[in-house]
C-alpha cells in the first residue's frame, strides 16, 4: 500500500518538475500601446500617428503645468519680450526674468527643444515610411505633406531660440541646430543657421507640392495655405522682405475666399474655441472636448482672463501700457484690455469671480469656455498675420504705397475709423509694428520679432522691476538672446557644442 | 533548459526505482524536560536524523516515534534551547534534558524556500522576531526593521498614518531599476501594499543580505530579500491572546524657526528698499527717497496690514517697526496656520488571536483593528485585518494547510501627496508669511467678517501674494476636499506536502493575492483647483498575482556527512488593471460621485501583465556540524525581456567553519562560538523597470478631436537583460564569556549590467532607452554586537549595537557624466555625490551673494577677485563642483534592554555620522525677497551695511535668483541621533494573575521621542538622496496597552 503511495507521489513529483509553462507564458503586451513597427504599415495607422502630433501640440511636457505644448511656448516667447506684462510672482516668472533660457538644466530651457524634436521624430517616421504603407496615395501625400510642415516649423521655432539670429543678407555660418531628417539615437552636430533655413524651405516646398489642392479634415490639420504662410513667416525672419511679401500675398490670394478677417463684434467677443467657424484662423489647435484638455496646462489656463486657476486669479496677463496707449480709442482691440483691471466691458456671457485679482491693462482677448473650463483654441496662424507680413516687408523694402495698402484691410477691420496710412519710411514701419504687436499679442511673436530685427528689449510702463528681477533693458545682440542648449542634450550628444556663456 | 528538466526527472526516477524499501523500524518514546527548572517541555521537535520523519512533544513533554531502520540518532530541538543529538543505541525509551541556548545557534531562521539553523547557515541574514516589535505602536512592518539589522538603511517614517518606510539593504544596488528589497510573505513574493499587513500577525522578518541566502530568488533578489513569516499555532491547548493599546500622536520634529510679524514687516521693507537703493553704496539722497518709498508702499506689496497703524506708518522711514504698532482686532490670534492644520492625533489598536496545536493540527486565527489619526487634520488610517493559518498533518506522509489573510483599510490623505502642490499643508504653512489671517478680517478694524449665520469665514480670496499661496486656503481645502484611499487585500495560500521514501519531501505551494485600491478624490467648488465648479476623480485598480511552486527536498545523513538537496520550479504572474475617471461641475451639493457632475475630464482604463518562471536547486552539505557548504542555482525568465535574453542564470556558493567545535579551540572555554563564513554569488534584478521594457511602442490615447492618435513612446531594447548583482561576503561570528556575541562582516557587491534609462540626445526625439550599461559597487563593514552587561537572576541589562559603513561608487557609466538633480554620476563617484554651484559667502561690501566663477572675462561686471579666488555675483556663472555626499560615513542603532523581575525597559537610538543633506525646505524660507513668503530666523543675520561679515546676503527683492540659487550654501551636516523608540512593560507573575490568565502584561511605548540634528525642522532621513521637501513630518506616538493571554 505504502509503495503504491510512494510511486504515485514520485510520479507526481516528476511530472510537476518536468512540467513548465510554455514560452508564451512569458510573452506579455501592453494594452495602452502599439508596436512601433505597425505605424507605417497602413495609411490608417499613419493617420493615427499624424493625429498624435496634432494632439501633442496641446499636451503637457516636462511634467509641469507651465509647459503645456505650443500654447505655453507662445506664452514663453511672448513674456520674454516687452508687450506682455506679468502682475505677480507666478508661473513663467523665471522666463520673464530672463533666467530660464540661460539655465541649461531648467525645464523651461529644455521644454521647447525637447518638445519640437519629439514632433520632428514623429514626423520623420511618417516622412520616411508612409510611402511604403498600404493605402490610398492621396492619404500618403496629405500625411507626408503635413509631417513635412511639422518638421520645418519645429526646426524653425527652435533655431530662433538656440542659435544666433539669422542675419539678413547671408553669411549665416554661425552654429544652428541639428536638422534631423532621419531618426537616430546617435547625437548629431549643429549645422549652420543658413543650412537650417535651407532645409526648412526645402521641407516647406515639398509640402506645398504634396498638399496643393488637397482638402483637410479641420483646422487642426495643415493644408497648403499653412505651408505658404509659413514660407512668408520664415522669409520675414530671414529679412528676405521681397520673398516674404510675395509669399504672404500669394498665400492670401491663392486661398481667395477661404479665409476672412474677423469683424469687430467677433474680435471684441474674444479668442475662444471658435477657430473652425471663424474665417480668420488658418491653422489652430482645437480642443473640442474637456477630456483632451489638460485643464491646468492649457494655453487658456494662463492667457485667458476668466478661467479660475491660481495662475490667472493671481496673475492675469496685461498688455504693456505704453503699447496700449498707442492704440486709437476707436480700435476694437482697446476693448480687449481693461485699463483699470475691472473689466467692465466683458462680453455679456463672461464674468469674473471675486477671487480674480484685478490689475491694470489685463487682457480679455482670450476667453476660456468658463471659469472651470480652460479651453481656448491655440492660434497658430491667422489671416491678419499675412497682411502684417506683407505690409512690414513692403515697408522695409521702401515700398510705402504697397505697404500701406497691405495694412489697410487688417487695420480697418479692427478700427472702422482707420484710413489708409499716409506715413512713410520709418514712421510707416513703426505704425505697422505697433499694429503687429497689438494684433499678435499673446500669440508668441514679439520676442522673435525683437531678435530678428536685432532690437533692444525695453520694458517700461506697467512692468514692475521687482517682478522682472530688474531686467528692464537688454541690449540687442548679446549672448542673452541665445538660449543655452539644454544640458540633457549636451550630456548625451558628443557632437554638439554649447552656446557661449558670456 | 531542457537538459536541466531531464536531469531532475532522471534523478527522481533513480531514487524511485533504485531505492530499497525495507521496513525495519524501531519505536522510541520518552520525555523532554528543561534543565532550568526540570519542567516538561511541550512542543519540542524530535526528528530521526537524516530524515524528515519527526514528531512534536505533547503537553506533558512526551513523544513517541517510529524510527526507520538505519537511523542512528534522534535530534531534539526547541527555540531558545540547544539542540541535542542522541544516539538511539537500540533503546526504546529516551528521555532528554534540554539546555538553554544563549547563543541562539540552534534557533531556526527562515531562509529561501526553507529554514536553517542559525549556526549552520552559511549566508548573511538577520531575523527580527515579534518580541522586538509586538509592543510598539507601529502600523507598518517596515518600521520594525529600522535599526534592527546592520547594513539596513531606512528613510524616516512618514507621518501619514499607515505609510511605509523605504529600505535599502547594503547600499544602493540599482539606478533606473528599483533598489528596494524583495518582500516575501510566507514564501510568496509580495506584490501588495505593505500597510495591508498587520504587524501583530507577523512572527518574524528575516533580512537576507548576501547572495548565498538570496540566490534562490534569482531575478528578484539583487537588492536583498525580506522574508515575512506569519504566526502559527504553537503546541498546547488553545490560547486566546488579547492586546489592546491606545495613545496619542503628535508632531515629532518641530517646524523651522521663522520670524514673527513684527520682524517680518521691517525685513520685507528692507528687501524692497534695497531694490531701490542700498545704504552705504548708493547716493544718500536716493537712499532717503527709497526709504520713504518703501515705507509708503510696503503694505501694498504684502497685501495685508495686521497692525493698528496706517499702511505707510508700519515701518518707519529708518526701517524700524513703528513702536506703537499693535495687532488690530483678531490679527493677534488668527495667524496660526500651522495650528490650523494640526490636531491631537490618536491611535487605537486591538488585536485578538486564538492559537494552539495538537500533534495533528496547528492553528492561528486573528482579527485586528487599527484606528490612527495623524497630527494633521483629516489624515487618518483605519485598518481591519483577519488571518487564519491552519496546518494539518493528515497522515504520517501527507501534510497540508491553508493560510488566508484579509485586510481592509481606509485612509484619509490630507493632501500631503505632492511636495510642491499648492495645498500641501506642510508647504503651505511653512511658507506662509506671518501677517496673513486664516479668516476674513475687516481690513480697517481687523475684526472677523461674519457670514449670515454669524460664523467666521475662511479668507479664500486672492489678496495675499502668490508667495503666500494667493487664492488658496489649506485649511478650507483640506476640510472641504476628499482624498481617500481604500484598500482591500486578500491573500490565500495552500500547500500539499508529501513525505516519502523516508528521505524525500515534495511540497507544492499555490497562492493568490488580490489587491484592490480605490481612491475617491474631490475638490470643492469654493476654493482651489476645483473652484468654481467642483471636480471629482475616482481611481480603481486591481492587482492579481498568482504564484505556483513545486519543491522536492532530499535529506540524508551518512555518518558525519549530512546532505540536504532542494530542487524546485516556480511560476509567477501578475495582472494589473486600472480604471479611472474624473468629472467637473457638481450638480447637487454633498454628493461627490461622478454621476453628480456634468463634464468628463478624464476616463481611462488599462491592463498590464507580468510573468516570471524559474527552476532552481540547492545543495547543503555539512560535515559533523563543523564544516558547512552550500551551493545554489536558479534559472529564471521574465516577460520584461526579449525572448533571446529572457532567461538568466543565477548561482551562489557559501561555506562556514565552526572553529569552536575544533579540538584546538575547545580548550579555550571562554570561546563559545567562533564561526567563519563566506559566500559569493550572482543574483538578478528586473524590478522597477517598465513591464514591457524591451518593446518599441507608440502610446495610445493621443486622440485629436474625434480622430484616434498614437505617439512615439519608446525604442526597441532587444538586447536588454538582467541587471546582475555579484556579491562577496565574509564574516566572523563570535561569542565570548557567555556574554558577548556578535558578527563582524565585510561585503563587496558589484552591480553589473546596470539597467539604465540611458539618456539619448533629446534631438533624437526620445529621451532615453533602456540599456544595460553601467557598473557600481557597494562595499561596507557591518558590526553587530550584543553584550549582556549585567546578568543576574533578577536583573539583566543587555546592550545591542550595530555599526555599518557604506561606500558606493560607479566604475562604469553609459555616458561620461549624468546630472541628476543636485547629484552628478561619474565614474569614481557615488550615486549620491552632490554636484552643486560653489557658494563662497557674502561680499561684505554690498551684501551680494558670491559663487566661485565659472567663466571669467575682464569686461564682466559680475566678477570679483578675492585673493586667489575668482568670484561671481551671478549664479548663472557659478562654477559647479563635487561637494560631499548624501551617504553617511557610519550609521546604525543601539538598543538597551533592562529587565528586573517583571519589569522590562528597552529603548533604541538610531544614529548617523557624516553625510550631508541639501535642505531645500530651509532654502525656501531664506529668500532675500519673495513678498509674502515666510522667513527663517537666520534671515535676521543678513548683511545690512558695508562691512557686515555674514553668510546671509542682503535682502533685495530684485536679486532673489542670485541669492537663493541652489548651491553648497544649503548643504547641512546630516549627522543625527534619534531616540527612535522606547518600550516599558510589566509582566504580572502567575501568582498575581492566578488561574484566570496565562499571562498579563501592561506596557507603555513611544516612537520618535527625541531627535538631535544640525537644524531644527530638518527631516534628515527624509530620503536616501539627502534632499528635503514638504513631506508629512514624522509623528511622535505614545501608547499604553495591555496584553492578556487566556
Amino acid at each position: 500500500m505504502k509503495n503504491i503511495l510512494y510511486k504515485i507521489a514520485i510520479l507526481l513529483t516528476v511530472s510537476v518538475l518536468t512540467f513548465s509553462c510554455s514560452e508564451e507564458f512569458l510573452e506579455t503586451y501592453p494594452t495602452d500601446g502599439v508596436s512601433s513597427a505597425a505605424v507605417t504599415q497602413t495609411t490608417d495607422n499613419a493617420w493615427a500617428a499624424l493625429n498624435g502630433i496634432h494632439r501633442a501640440l496641446y499636451v503637457r511636457y516636462e511634467g509641469t503645468q507651465g509647459n503645456g505644448g505650443l500654447g505655453s511656448h507662445y506664452i514663453v516667447v511672448d513674456c520674454m519680450a516687452e508687450d506682455h506684462v506679468v502682475n505677480n510672482e507666478q508661473w513663467y516668472n523665471q522666463v520673464y526674468k530672463w533666467n530660464a533660457h540661460r539655465n541649461a538644466t531648467y525645464y523651461y530651457n529644455r521644454f521647447p527643444w525637447r518638445m519640437f524634436y519629439q514632433w520632428i521624430s514623429n514626423a520623420n517616421t511618417l516622412i520616411n515610411g508612409v510611402d511604403e504603407a498600404a493605402g490610398p496615395d492621396d492619404d500618403k501625400a496629405v500625411i507626408k505633406g503635413q509631417a513635412l510642415i511639422y518638421r520645418a516649423f519645429s526646426h524653425y521655432e527652435i533655431v530662433q531660440l538656440y542659435a544666433e539670429r539669422y542675419r539678413p543678407g547671408g553669411g549665416n555660418t554661425q552654429p544652428g541646430i541639428p536638422y534631423m531628417m532621419e531618426n537616430t539615437p546617435e547625437g548629431q552636430p549643429r549645422v549652420s543657421v543658413e543650412d537650417v533655413y535651407t532645409n526648412i524651405h526645402a521641407d516647406l516646398d515639398a509640402a506645398i507640392i504634396l498638399l496643393d489642392g488637397m482638402p483637410r479634415n479641420n483646422k487642426s490639420h495643415m493644408n497648403v495655405d499653412v505651408a505658404r504662410g509659413l514660407k512668408a513667416r520664415v522669409l520675414l525672419t530671414q529679412g528676405n522682405y521681397s520673398g516674404a511679401a510675395q509669399w504672404a500675398r500669394d498665400a492670401r490670394n491663392l486661398a481667395e475666399g477661404s479665409y476672412s478677417l474677423m469683424d469687430s463684434a467677433t474680435y471684441y467677443n474674444g479668442f475662444r474655441v471658435n477657430s473652425e467657424s471663424e474665417g480668420e484662423y488658418i491653422w489652430a489647435s482645437q480642443i473640442i472636448n474637456t477630456e483632451q484638455n489638460d485643464k491646468w496646462a492649457a494655453y487658456g489656463a494662463y492667457i485667458s482672463r476668466n478661467f479660475s486657476s491660481s495662475a490667472i486669479r493671481g496673475n492675469p496677463r496685461s498688455i504693456n501700457s505704453e503699447l496700449y496707449n498707442l492704440l486709437s480709442p476707436t480700435d476694437v482691440r482697446t476693448l480687449n484690455y481693461s485699463v483699470d483691471g475691472e473689466h467692465d466691458m466683458l462680453p455679456s456671457d463672461v464674468s469674473l469671480l471675486s477671487s480674480h485679482s484685478r490689475h491694470p491693462y489685463t487682457n480679455q482677448k482670450f476667453i476660456s469656455v468658463s471659469s472651470s473650463d480652460s479651453r481656448v483654441d491655440v492660434p497658430h496662424m491667422r489671416l491678419s498675420e499675412l497682411y502684417l507680413i506683407e505690409a512690414e516687408a513692403e515697408a522695409r523694402l521702401g515700398n510705402d504705397g504697397p505697404a500701406a495698402a497691405a495694412l489697410l484691410p487688417m487695420a480697418q477691420a479692427r478700427d472702422a475709423q482707420y484710413t489708409l496710412s499716409s506715413n512713410t519710411g520709418q514712421a510707416l514701419i513703426d505704425e505697422i509694428m505697433v499694429q503687429r504687436r497689438v494684433e499678435l499679442w499673446g500669440e508668441g511673436f514679439r520676442w522673435y520679432d525683437l531678435k530678428r530685427l536685432n532690437e533692444d528689449l525695453v520694458r517700461a510702463g506697467n512692468h514692475d522691476p521687482a517682478l522682472a528681477d530688474n531686467v528692464m533693458f537688454v541690449a540687442a545682440g548679446g549672448v542673452e538672446w541665445v538660449w543655452l542648449i539644454p544640458q540633457a542634450e549636451l550630456d548625451a550628444n558628443d557632437a554638439i557644442e554649447q552656446n557661449p556663456l558670456n | 533548459m531542457f537538459l536541466f528538466k531531464k536531469l531532475i526527472a532522471l534523478f527522481a526516477l533513480y531514487v524511485f526505482f533504485g531505492a530499497q524499501l525495507h521496513a525495519q523500524t524501531i519505536d522510541v518514546a520518552g520525555t523532554v524536560t528543561s534543565s532550568e527548572d526540570g519542567v516538561a517541555m511541550p512542543g519540542v521537535s524530535v526528528v530521526a536524523q537524516g530524515t524528515t520523519i519527526g514528531v512534536i512533544t505533547n503537553f506533558e513533554g512526551k513523544y513517541s516515534l517510529t524510527v526507520p531502520a538505519g537511523v542512528t540518532k534522534l535530534i531534539f530541538s526547541f527555540v531558545g534551547m540547544k539542540t541535542q543529538e542522541v544516539d538511539i543505541e537500540n533503546r526504546t525509551s529516551i528521555d532528554v534534558v534540554l539546555e538553554t541556548d544563549v547563543l541562539g545557534l540552534d534557533e531556526v531562521i527562515v531562509t529561501a524556500y526553507g529554514t536553517s539553523k542559525k549556526g549552520a547557515f552559511t549566508g548573511s541574514a538577520e531575523q527580527i522576531n515579534s518580541d522586538d516589535f509586538d509592543l510598539r505602536p507601529i502600523s507598518n512592518i517596515t518600521t520594525a526593521m529600522e535599526g534592527k539589522a546592520a547594513g539596513v538603511f531606512v528613510t524616516a517614517p512618514d507621518g501619514q498614518p499607515g505609510s511605509s518606510q523605504s529600505i535599502r539593504v547594503r547600499g544602493f544596488g540599482s539606478y533606473s531599476a528599483s533598489s528596494s528589497p524583495l518582500y516575501v510573505v510566507d514564501g510568496v513574493p509580495f506584490s501588495g501594499t505593505l500597510n495591508t499587513i498587520n504587524p501583530a500577525d507577523i512572527e518574524s522578518m528575516t533580512v537576507l543580505k548576501d547572495a548565498s541566502s538570496t540566490a534562490l530568488y534569482g531575478n528578484k533578489a539583487a537588492n536583498g530579500v525580506v522574508l515575512i513569516t506569519t504566526k502559527k499555532g504553537r503546541a498546547g491547548a488553545g490560547r486566546l491572546t488579547v492586546d489592546v493599546s491606545a495613545g496619542i500622536t503628535s508632531r515629532a520634529q518641530q517646524e523651522y524657526d521663522r520670524i514673527d510679524a513684527f520682524e517680518y514687516y521691517p525685513i520685507m521693507w528692507e528687501a524692497y528698499r534695497n531694490s531701490l537703493a542700498i545704504p552705504g553704496i548708493d547716493d544718500p539722497a536716493d537712499v532717503t527717497a527709497a526709504n520713504q518709498q518703501a515705507s509708503n508702499n510696503i503694505a501694498g506689496y504684502l497685501g495685508y496690514n495686521p497692525f493698528n497703524v496706517a499702511d505707510d506708518q508700519i515701518v518707519l522711514n529708518d526701517g524700524s517697526m513703528n513702536p506703537s504698532a499693535q495687532f488690530k482686532g483678531a490679527y493677534g490670534e488668527d495667524r496660526d496656520w500651522l495650528g490650523g492644520i494640526t490636531q491631537q492625533g490618536q491611535r487605537q489598536n486591538y488585536n485578538v488571536n486564538y492559537s494552539g496545536a495538537t500533534d495533528k493540527v496547528d492553528y492561528f486565527i486573528s482579527v485586528g483593528h487599527l484606528n490612527e489619526k495623524g497630527w494633521i487634520i483629516e489624515s487618518d488610517f483605519k485598518r481591519y485585518t483577519g488571518r487564519a493559518n491552519v496546518n494539518i498533518q493528515a497522515t504520517d506522509w501527507f501534510k497540508t494547510g491553508i493560510s488566508i489573510g484579509a485586510t481592509q483599510s481606509h485612509g484619509n490623505m490630507a493632501q500631503t501627496g505632492g511636495s510642491s502642490s499648492y495645498v500641501n499643508p506642510i508647504r503651505f504653512t511653512r511658507q506662509m508669511g506671518p501677517i496673513y489671517p486664516i479668516h476674513q478680517l475687516d481690513p480697517a478694524t481687523g475684526e472677523y467678517v461674519l457670514d449670515d449665520n454669524g460664523d467666521k469665514q475662511y479668507d479664500i480670496y486672492d489678496n495675499r501674494t502668490s508667495n503666500s499661496s494667493t487664492g488658496r486656503h489649506v485649511i478650507a481645502e483640506i476640510k472641504w476636499d476628499d482624498d481617500i484611499e481604500e484598500r482591500t487585500q486578500l491573500m490565500a495560500k495552500t500547500y500539499a506536502e508529501i513525505t516519502f521514501l523516508k528521505d524525500f519531501k515534495f511540497t507544492t505551494n499555490l497562492s493568490f493575492d488580490q489587491h484592490f485600491y480605490y481612491n475617491s478624490y474631490y475638490n470643492n467648488k469654493f476654493v482651489g483647483d476645483g473652484a468654481p465648479g467642483g471636480r471629482a476623480y475616482r481611481t480603481s485598480t486591481r492587482r492579481n498575482s498568482a504564484n505556483f511552486n513545486q519543491l522536492l527536498n532530499y535529506v540524508k545523513s551518512f555518518g558525519n556527512h549530512n546532505l540536504n538537496i532542494l530542487a524546485g520550479h516556480e511560476s509567477y504572474s501578475l495582472r494589473f488593471n486600472s480604471l479611472s475617471g474624473g468629472k467637473s461641475e457638481i450638480i447637487a451639493d454633498g454628493n461627490t460621485e461622478l454621476g453628480n457632475f456634468v463634464t468628463t475630464l478624464d476616463l481611462d482604463s488599462y491592463e498590464d501583465n507580468y510573468t516570471t518562471e524559474g527552476y532552481f536547486a540547492r545543495i547543503d552539505y555539512n560535515f559533523n556540524n563543523r564544516f558547512f557548504v552550500t551551493g545554489s542555482y536558479r534559472r529564471d525568465g521574465s516577460s520584461k525581456f526579449f525572448v533571446d535574453n529572457r532567461w538568466g542564470d543565477f548561482y551562489s556558493v557559501g561555506a562556514a567553519w565552526r572553529l569552536e567545535q575544533e579540538s584546538f579551540i575547545q580548550g579555550a572555554s571562554w570561546i563559545d562560538l567562533l564561526k567563519l563564513r563566506g559566500s559569493y554569488g550572482q543574483v538578478g534584478n528586473d524590478a522597477g523597470i517598465d513591464f514591457y521594457a524591451y518593446q518599441a511602442l507608440y502610446g495610445l490615447g493621443w486622440n485629436n478631436q474625434t480622430a484616434s492618435g498614437i505617439y512615439q513612446d519608446k525604442l526597441m531594447a532587444a538586447a536588454l537583460l538582467w541587471e546582475s548583482n555579484n556579491s562577496f561576503d565574509i564574516a566572523v561570528e563570535f561569542g565570548f564569556l557567555n556574554r558577548i556575541f556578535g558578527t563582524l562582516e565585510f561585503y563587496h557587491r558589484i552591480s553589473d549590467n546596470l539597467l539604465f534609462e540611458v539618456p539619448l540626445p533629446l534631438s533624437g526625439g526620445i529621451d532615453n532607452q533602456n540599456q544595460n550599461i553601467g557598473t557600481m559597487y557597494n562595499q561596507g563593514i557591518e558590526l553587530s554586537i550584543s553584550v549582556d552587561i549585567i546578568k543576574t537572576s533578577d536583573f539583566e541589562w543587555n546592550l545591542n549595537a550595530n555599526f555599518s559603513t557604506l561606500k558606493n561608487e560607479f566604475t562604469k557609466l553609459p555616458q561620461e557624466e549624468i546630472i541628476d538633480g543636485s547629484k552628478k554620476l561619474m565614474v569614481g563617484h557615488s550615486r549620491y555625490d552632490y554636484w552643486l554651484k560653489e557658494w563662497m559667502g557674502v561680499n561684505p561690501d554690498d551684501g551680494s551673494p558670491l559663487y566661485r566663477a565659472d567663466v571669467y572675462s575682464d569686461t564682466d561686471t559680475d566678477i570679483l577677485i578675492q585673493g586667489s579666488d575668482t568670484l561671481t555675483t551671478d549664479q548663472n556663472n557659478a562654477r559647479y563642483g563635487y561637494f560631499d555626499s548624501a551617504i553617511p560615513g557610519l550609521y546604525g542603532a543601539f538598543t538597551n534592554s533592562f529587565s528586573y523581575k517583571g519589569f522590562s525597559l528597552n529603548f533604541m537610538f538610531t544614529y548617523q555620522v557624516g553625510g550631508k543633506v541639501i535642505d531645500y525646505n530651509y532654502q525656501s524660507i531664506m529668500s532675500s525677497g519673495d513678498y509674502g513668503a515666510s522667513k527663517g530666523t537666520d534671515i535676521l543675520n543678513r548683511w545690512q551695511a558695508p562691512g557686515d561679515v555674514t553668510d546671509i546676503p542682503r535682502m533685495d527683492v530684485t536679486n532673489t535668483t542670485n541669492s537663493e540659487a541652489t548651491s553648497t550654501r544649503w548643504l547641512t551636516d546630516a549627522s543625527f541621533i534619534n531616540l527612535r523608540q522606547l518600550t516599558f512593560s510589566y509582566t504580572f507573575s502567575q501568582k498575581v494573575t492566578g488561574s484566570w490568565s496565562k499571562g498579563l502584561r501592561i506596557y507603555v511605548s513611544g516612537e520618535n521621542l527625541f531627535l538631535k540634528s544640525a537644524r531644527k525642522g530638518m527631516n534628515v532621513q527624509q530620503n536616501f538622496s539627502g534632499t528635503t521637501s514638504n513631506v508629512y513630518t514624522p509623528s511622535r506616538i505614545f501608547t499604553i496597552g495591555a496584553n492578556v493571554t487566556l
